[in-house]
């Protein structure tokens, strides 16, 4: 019999809560609205501080290669499958782009040039930065790109036929420009054209000069790869571009730190908020928590049944804010970033609990001090 | 022996003496009326023996039980156990039904039953409100609810604070005749009122003036003389 | 009476008004705080972006002086392949003087060094620059070229005869800190000798050069007030269409649109401007700079935009909930006023005055406070102070007004429906 007087107290208790949040709605509504907005912008607050690292380290990536693989030691030159050990070591979906280059000198129009040899698809990702005027060479063309500079010496506009002559080779080729790159840097005083075509013409196959390297990861993780990439692949001497991580670096921690206070000083002032609102509403009933203790209520038992309160209401404000917030913080993520977040359901689980432990402090105070009244005091008085 | 016993009973806050050697004793099934102007004390000395207050000196002994000298904490199981409450502002919790409002002593008290609860609402006559809310009820209902509770754990003393003050003339002679079937069924009440009428249904009337017993009375010599407001 | 209500009414309720003018003050502060930060955070961020080195390049109209990768080019050309140096200081005296940041002319050549040829840059590293206004700056590639480490010392340009060497070269020479290296230069062969002050790396293809003072090339190489290049920092707009079409061809703009471009900081607009300051140049942005901090500082600005969305409108919301939980807590005082014979509108006047007083002691504490925290970000953050903007002002203004009147509506209205009895009754 012990077991069902437990039951039938639990029960009571149970009902005294559901009643007491369900037929009091517009204060309820007030209670929960000022959990479910705290929450909402601790969720969505913390899930973008997490997020902005990895979406801002993105954008940072049109600044251009951060990884350089050179060839090892006093090498001119590597081959193209010891570029392919090197960055097969890369994590795949962190990697933008890997363009490699191969140098050497033609005469274009007679005139005397450095060439660069490269697949132009990857310069698209790894160095969104040039400017075309004109066309992109197609797969598979012989077309070339020429540098402003060279294109305004030699007057050449984008559609012209030139006369390709490589080092050491007498026979001529002839070559469409395809278009001018413009990018205020050295890419302007240096013609473009497919590697392998380039490769063919030397009687170079199979090697570059360098790669560059476009991939999102810190100077931490990136100075890692570099130690990792130097000890498995002997033949490549792996160097950080150190004006982009570095820069990056900095820009970034700043930007993290000014998400971090300011999230900080939101979540202040929404605890407070939360917090003021419920011990406003749970003040208006200490009548009732005055009646309690008339009618034999030990101060435990109060407290409980307002705690019980508490609780159920900061789980579920919780769960709708955590909801809205990651809403919010997706909203965030595609308009300004234009990519989606996935769910962190750590943040998730980290808003509910902190909704529920404010909520339920946030009724403790006001009830503890309620309780500690004579209940003659409350039931007699104003 | 009697039930209650008050031996030089004084409250003093602050300053203020707010009750001053008060001797006071009651029989078990008697029904003493406390009248006396306000600020008189009456309030306080309800307060005292209906344990929602300490007395700072003198000796309070119910059931044979001395709690003057008693933690908080066990003057809160003695009301429980021992004294039912109603009140001039029929306090009530307002988001639960009658019934509920009942079995919330019960819970205090031992286990919530409600068919003991229903019960209750029947010998008040209010078993077909027992689903409604007190914002439902009228004032005397409300004051009828207040009454089953103060019953329901079976109280050695009934306190009532001017059970009537709020209510219009049909529903205080409808609370008046109830307490007067609770004498009749031998429960011992203590009523403050002002009102010599009401006074008139009791055996035995105090009259407190400025903390003291200023008189008492047999009901039928003076209380129906007196004019107190 | 009815001043005698509102003060009773005041100090009785002090406390929880306190409470809610204290909500008040800090909504107000963060509004105030985070409207300041998203209004400078562009700036800051910008100024943070110029780590990244120059964004502009200053050449020589006439055609540029072909560099060559092996051998040694015959010596310099004749003129028109060179900027005066005298014009360099004029970067600072255009329209767009104060957004440039820092500034380094240079002058390159190939010489011999040891076995082998190296590139010769003679530049500014730390110069004292006095301008014709009288205004005296320092720039250098110190500052523009941040992401250099140094192992020893960084050259002074007073010391003619210094040099630095990067890390790649003084590594292949045998090169350390203190030793004295001859260049044989071009032209008449001169042979010169620069004492090293310190290794660089530099993570880029400076590491294989040798970095000495301007006046010591340009002496070396008769090119005396001479220089082959200015690299420029500026601090820019983000650029736009009207930026992009006018950097294509800036006469094809109409007045209007062009004397907006003109005075506008984009990149093309510097650009344009110091061509007119400096002559015979052409001046370029280093698109790897001036586009992607364009990108950045948009997406910066956006981002802080929504942030700052969420955060006002949760403590707006937040602020009025506490307000109508606030009102319909005291609904039984207000019961009482109105069964003591207070009419609707003595009630509605008395809660609005007390609405108003709470919001605007909070609403003032918390701008200045709100301030003050915009300070603490600006400095944790940036390192520097955020600039108080008056235009925050009136929104602040409008959004305690906002707050309150929303928060009190439904409080109000059903408080005028009150029944005195049933609120005095605790019903």
């Amino acid at each position: 019999m012990a077991g069902d007087k437990k039951m039938t107290k639990y029960s009571m208790y149970t009902k005294m809560i559901w009643h007491a949040l369900l037929r009091r709605r517009s204060r309820m509504l007030i209670a929960l609205m000022a959990v479910a907005i705290g929450a909402t912008v601790v969720s969505g607050l913390v899930t973008i501080y997490y997020d902005v690292p990895r979406q801002m380290g993105r954008e940072f990536r049109s600044y251009g290669a951060n990884l350089l693989l050179t060839p090892a030691g006093d090498q001119q030159i590597i081959s193209e499958s010891l570029v392919s050990n090197a960055t097969s070591l890369l994590q795949a979906d962190k990697l933008i782009g890997i363009a490699p280059y191969l140098y050497d000198r033609v005469k274009v129009n007679e005139q005397p040039l450095q060439v660069a040899g490269t697949r132009f698809q990857s310069v698209k990702k790894v160095s969104p930065y040039w400017q075309i005027r004109g066309n992109w060479p197609e797969d598979q063309s012989e077309d070339i790109v020429i540098g402003a500079d060279i294109a305004e010496r030699l007057k050449i506009e984008p559609g012209q036929q030139v006369t390709l002559t490589v080092a050491g080779n007498d026979t001529e080729k002839k070559v469409k420009v395809a278009g001018i790159v413009r990018t205020g840097g050295p890419e302007e005083e240096f013609v473009f054209l497919d590697l392998s075509l380039l490769q063919q013409m030397l009687h170079k196959e199979g090697v570059v000069s360098i790669a560059q390297v476009s991939i999102t990861a810190n100077e931490a993780e990136l100075t890692a790869l570099t130690q990792k990439i130097g000890q498995q692949v002997p033949g490549v001497a792996p160097r950080l571009v150190k004006q982009v991580t570095q820069s990056e670096q900095t820009v970034l921690g700043k930007l993290q730190a000014l998400v971090y206070l300011v999230t900080i000083v939101v979540l202040l002032l929404t605890l407070i908020c939360v917090a003021t609102t419920m011990m406003a509403v749970v003040t208006e009933r200490r009548k009732e928590i005055g009646l309690k203790k008339a009618l034999g209520a030990e101060n435990r038992s109060i407290i409980l049944e307002f705690l019980g309160e508490g609780l159920a209401l900061g789980a579920l404000g919780g769960l709708m804010g955590t909801i809205l917030g990651f809403f919010f913080a997706q909203a965030v993520s595609v308009n300004v970033f234009g990519r989606i977040i996935s769910f962190q359901p750590l943040i998730a689980l980290l808003a509910l609990v902190v909704s529920i432990v404010v909520t339920g402090l946030a009724c403790l105070i006001p009830v503890k001090i309620a309780t500690d009244v004579e209940p003659a005091i409350v039931l007699r008085g104003e | 022996m009697s039930l209650l016993e008050l031996q030089n009973v004084s409250m003093i806050y602050g300053n203020v003496k707010a009750l001053q050697e008060i001797d006071l004793t009651v029989q078990q099934g008697e029904w003493l009326a406390l009248m006396g102007p306000s600020g008189s004390g009456k309030t306080t000395l309800m307060n005292i023996i209906g344990c929602m207050d300490k007395a700072s000196s003198g000796s309070i002994v119910l059931d044979g039980i001395d709690f003057s000298d008693v933690t908080a904490g066990n003057l809160t199981m003695l009301r429980r156990e021992k004294i039912g409450l109603v009140f001039q502002q029929f306090h009530l919790i307002p988001y639960l039904t009658a019934v509920e409002n009942i079995m919330v002593a019960q819970y205090y008290h031992s286990m919530p039953d409600e068919q003991e609860a229903l019960a209750a609402l029947e010998r008040v006559g209010l078993k077909e409100r027992a689903r409604h809310l007190p914002s439902q009820l009228s004032g005397g209902e409300q004051q009828r609810v207040c009454i089953a509770r103060a019953l329901i754990n079976y109280p050695m003393l009934i306190l009532a604070d001017e059970p009537t003050g709020n209510l219009d003339e049909a529903n205080a002679k409808i609370v008046l005749e109830f307490f007067q079937q609770l004498h009749r069924e031998g429960h011992t009440i203590i009523m403050v009122t002002h009102d010599p009428r009401v006074a008139e249904l009791a055996e035995r009337c105090i009259i407190l003036e400025h903390g003291r017993i200023a008189d008492r009375m047999d009901r039928r010599i003076v209380c129906r003389e007196e004019e107190v407001s | 009476m009815f001043w005698q209500m509102l003060k009773g009414a005041l100090v009785r309720q002090s406390r929880k008004m306190f409470m809610v003018a204290i909500t008040i003050a800090l909504g107000v502060s963060l509004t105030t705080a985070m409207l300041n930060v998203m209004l400078d955070v562009g700036d800051k961020v910008n100024r943070e972006l110029k780590a990244y080195g120059a964004n502009i390049t200053v050449t020589p109209r006439a055609a540029s002086v072909l560099r060559d990768i092996y051998g040694l080019e015959s010596g310099p050309g004749g003129a028109g392949q060179y900027l005066q140096e005298a014009d360099v200081g004029k970067l600072k005296t255009i329209f767009w003087a104060n957004n440039i940041v820092g500034f380094a002319p240079s002058l390159e050549t190939k010489a011999i060094a040891g076995t082998g040829d190296v590139t010769v840059v003679g530049t500014w590293f730390n110069r004292q620059l006095e301008l014709p206004t009288g205004e005296v700056v320092e720039t250098g590639i110190k500052e523009l070229k941040s992401w250099w480490t140094v192992e020893g010392n960084w050259v002074s340009d007073t010391d003619i005869n210094s040099a630095m060497v990067g890390s790649t070269l003084a590594h292949k020479l045998g090169i350390h800190t203190g030793d004295t290296v001859e260049l044989v230069l071009p032209g008449d062969s001169r042979r010169e000798k620069v004492t090293v002050q310190g290794l660089f790396n530099s993570g880029g293809p400076e590491d294989e050069q040798i970095f000495v003072t301007l006046p010591f090339l340009q002496k070396a190489l008769n090119l005396e007030g001479k220089v082959g290049k200015i690299e420029v920092s500026a601090i820019t707009t983000p650029e736009n269409d009207l930026a992009r079409k006018a950097a294509h061809d800036p006469q094809s703009l109409s007045l209007k649109d062009w004397e907006t471009w003109y005075c506008t900081a984009y990149v093309s607009s510097i650009a344009y401007q110091i061509e007119e300051a400096v002559s015979g140049s052409r001046a370029k942005p280093v698109r790897q700079v001036a586009e992607s901090e364009g990108t950045i500082l948009q997406k910066t600005q956006l981002l802080m935009l929504l942030i700052t969305v969420l955060s006002l409108a949760g403590s707006a919301l937040g602020i009025s909930n506490l307000l109508t939980a606030n009102m319909m807590e005291r609904s039984r005082e207000f019961g009482l006023l109105k069964a003591l014979g207070a009419t609707d509108g003595d009630v509605l006047l008395l809660t609005l005055t007390e609405i108003i007083l709470t919001g605007l002691a909070g609403g003032v504490a918390g701008y200045f406070l709100g301030l003050g925290f915009a300070q603490i970000i600006g400095q944790n953050v940036f390192g520097s102070a955020v600039a108080i903007n008056m235009m925050v002002i009136p929104w602040v203004i409008l959004s305690v007004i906002l707050i309150t009147l929303v928060g009190s509506l439904p409080a109000i209205r059903m408080l005028l429906s009150l029944r005195p009895a049933a609120v005095l009754h605790g019903r």
